[in-house]
């Protein structure tokens, strides 16, 4: 038996350390924020789901086990406002990964006079500030606002009443999420141009038209790009939180079809100050954002088309 | 360097004086001969927050400060909608303030355990409550917990535009308690919700100018609604009917009174099957929605709102008057809101805290009643009050029916505590916007549904 040589590491240079000493400082700001704002409070909320800290009730502080989680399973309130995000992602998931793919398309197509014009008016609505939005929208989706005077005006007698109405809430909140897309489009639009042209050459001379070279070149082409839309929307679905605050003022209107999870946890902590089982609350969050995320990684596998080594 | 030290001495010694001069200043002039208390005074979980009551606000506080110069308050003006959670968060971190108001019985019950006891306070300032009427302190005392002084109290009362009833040949609404209401026939009936419904269906109105009684009449094209009730709360509308409250009595079982069934009832049927009340969405609609009261737009026949409701009641047009509230099943009850200033417990200086609240609810309480339109609680200031409010209408209004309505505050009150407070108004406040805005619902299991959701929450 031979002894196999252990390989040591070089030495790092003086100037390394000092670089890496360097980098290190750069860096650090950004490790003192991220103890502070992100990994204390996430070990502090972790402990918390085991207490009982609650402001409305004079409570002594104890440990309570799993008492809180117990809590959850039996909280119809927490799972009727998970629903309610399950319902807005199932309606707002496939719009906003697909139209701005579709409108980067269009925007990108040698067909299409004006392009700059639209690619700077698909944008700006993006620079408004979203609660600005959101009121403007507010004023539009109303029973006798612009939206439903517009659609009288083509024949609908009795147009939805998209912000007063269980039913037609959630397609009002996406249509307001529409405000938002700008980002979404010049991504899609950036993806776009990184396609190597010599692949759409190519997909001429073999004869594909424009559907074929969309479904064979620009789909996988883009599909890591679409991969990315769809992981930032998902997380921002479970984070979904600051429209319907703004427009119902937390309240969860109308009968309580717009009471997201986010905001059963914003109640929970501020409204209802049970701090514990807010913390608790905040947990499935993350966890849930979490499943869902590496299953979409896992599922990439299958769809995600990277041209490089990785 | 020579050079510099001449002018480096002269520096020092006038920093010297400047320093000695600021350790001479107001702050040392005070009675203890320490720097003042700081108080911190917290609006508004009630009212409060409008330009012209937040002015008034800083009059009385800057008053305050001029006369002690041992305290310094400082107002923190919260608008409505963000203060009970912007509150708890303070609380939660520890930075409360000391004095808390005007806050009512819900905004307090919120907060339900965090109050300072006046009690001590009160025996030894000698505190005069003999300037109440008899049993008004009791409105703030929670247990055996004194949690404030008496300040303003907002009886409700039938609002009515009685040119409504002219053009439909109806009589108005009585203004005492205990009269009878008078048909065209000349039949006499009681006046109770049962005789208010069938008013409300004849004051109903559509474009066409049928009522909501006649053959042909479109429910879809409603011009005039017969009435209002107070929509914000489920408590006050049940309140309305007779007070209750939704905790039998054990602090731990649910039970919804009798007469909160019949009011939610009577509201449901109202919108959905007999369409004397505005629904979700119509209530919403610019036509109907008069800065945020439907009687103010001036299309609602009668309306049960508290005296607050005086501060925008000029848009409903010069033609309106108070009459007495409907009785149910043989009682009246007029909810009524008593809103005053609290201390918080973790106050570091209750003492001062109370010195201020004091001057809160005594000398400057006129000032501040008035800003926020509301009735005194001590019964010496009533009729220079209604006297000031009247002068603020061209027309004449019958405010003795105010004063009445007193005798028929909801005791116990609709907003006390109850378990788990906030979770209960949460899950009621779902249930209200449900019933406003969806048609077709079986009230009696929407009624059972709610009594569980809410026994859920208490069980935990």
């Amino acid at each position: 038996m031979t002894a196999v040589p252990i390989r040591r590491r070089a030495p790092m240079s003086r100037m390394a350390r000092r670089e890496a000493r360097h980098g290190f400082l750069f860096v650090l700001p950004w490790i003192i924020g991220f103890l502070a704002f992100t990994a204390i409070p996430m070990v502090a909320t972790f402990v918390f789901t085991f207490l009982n800290i609650t402001l409305s009730e004079s409570e002594p502080l104890r440990f309570v086990g799993l008492e809180n989680y117990q809590r959850l399973f039996g909280d119809r309130q927490a799972w009727a406002s998970l629903w309610v995000t399950a319902r807005f992602a199932l309606l707002w998931l496939p719009v906003v990964v697909a139209l701005p793919f579709l409108l980067a398309v269009a925007v990108n197509s040698r067909y299409v006079r004006g392009g700059g014009l639209l690619r700077v008016l698909l944008f700006m609505p993006y620079v408004v500030p979203f609660v600005a939005g959101a009121l403007i929208w507010q004023n539009m989706l109303v029973d006798d606002g612009w939206i439903d005077s517009a659609l009288r005006r083509i024949g609908v007698a009795h147009p939805p009443s998209w912000l007063n109405d269980p039913t037609w809430v959630i397609p009002g909140l996406v249509l307001i999420g529409l405000w938002g897309l700008g980002s979404g489009i010049i991504i899609n639009l950036a993806g776009l141009r990184g396609i190597p042209t010599h692949l759409y050459d190519a997909a001429r001379l073999d004869g594909a038209g424009w559907w074929r070279r969309l479904r064979h070149v620009t789909i996988p082409m883009m599909s890591p790009v679409l991969f990315y839309t769809m992981i930032l929307a998902v997380v921002d679905v479970m984070q979904y939180f600051l429209v319907p605050l703004v427009l119902f003022d937390g309240s969860g209107d109308p009968g309580g079809a717009t009471r997201f999870f986010n905001l059963y946890l914003y109640q929970t902590f501020f409204t209802f100050q049970e701090m514990s089982y807010g913390s608790t609350l905040a947990w499935l969050l993350f966890v849930i954002t979490l499943v869902v995320t590496l299953l979409l990684f896992r599922l990439s596998r299958h769809w995600v088309h990277y041209t490089s080594e990785r | 360097m020579n050079g510099t030290r001449p002018r480096l001495l002269p520096a020092l010694a006038a920093l010297a004086s400047v320093l000695t001069l600021a350790a001479c200043g107001p702050g040392a002039g005070t009675r203890t001969g320490a720097a003042p208390v700081e108080l911190r005074w917290y609006c508004c979980l009630g009212t409060g927050e409008q330009a012209d009551q937040v002015k008034v606000e800083r009059a009385v506080v800057d008053k305050f400060n001029a006369r002690h110069r041992d305290i310094r308050v400082k107002l923190e003006v919260v608008t409505y909608n963000s203060a009970r959670d912007t509150l708890a968060t303070q609380i939660a971190s520890g930075n409360g303030p000391d004095v808390v108001g005007p806050v009512g019985v819900g905004g307090a019950a919120a907060f339900h355990g965090q109050w300072l006891d006046l009690g001590p306070f009160i025996k030894s300032s000698a505190f005069d409550l003999s300037t109440y009427a008899e049993g008004t302190a009791d409105l703030y005392r929670i247990g055996s917990v004194q949690e404030g002084l008496p300040f303003a109290i907002y009886p409700s009362t039938l609002y009515y535009k009685a040119d409504l009833f002219t053009e439909a040949g109806l009589a108005e609404p009585p203004h005492k308690y205990g009269e009878k209401y008078r048909w065209p026939d000349g039949r006499e009936v009681e006046w109770n919700y049962d005789t208010l419904k069938e008013l409300a269906l004849k004051l109903t109105v559509d474009k066409n100018g049928k009522d909501a009684t006649e053959d042909g009449f479109d429910p879809e094209s409603i011009v005039q609604y017969g009435f209002e009730p107070a929509r914000d709360d489920l408590r006050y509308q049940g309140a309305a009917f007779g007070a209750g409250s939704l905790d039998s009595g054990d602090g731990e079982t649910v039970k919804i009174p009798d007469a909160w069934a019949d009011a939610w009832r009577f509201f449901y049927d109202g919108m959905w099957k007999d369409r004397f009340i505005m629904t979700g969405p119509v209530f919403e609609t610019d036509q109907f929605n008069g800065d945020g009261a439907a009687f103010f737009s001036g299309h609602v026949a009668m309306s049960v709102n508290f005296l607050w409701s005086t501060y925008g009641v000029a848009g409903a047009g010069t033609d309106w008057n108070l009459a007495a509230m409907p009785s149910h099943d043989g009682t009246t009850t007029s909810p009524t809101s008593a809103d005053t200033f609290r201390i918080l417990a973790r106050s570091k200086h209750p003492a001062e805290a109370f010195e201020f609240l004091s001057y809160l609810v005594g000398p400057a309480s006129g000032e501040l009643l008035s800003a926020y339109g509301a009735m005194p609680a001590r019964t010496a200031d009533q009729d220079a009050f209604f006297g000031k409010l009247a002068g603020q209408f061209t027309n004449t209004v019958d405010w003795q029916v105010v004063k009445d309505s007193v005798r028929y505050a909801d005791t116990p009150h609709s907003e006390a505590y109850m378990p788990k407070y906030n979770q209960t108004l949460s899950i009621l406040g779902t249930y209200r916007s449900r019933w406003m805005t969806k048609g077709g619902l079986d009230m009696d299991v929407e009624l059972k549904n709610m009594r569980d959701e809410i026994q859920d929450v208490w069980d935990r």
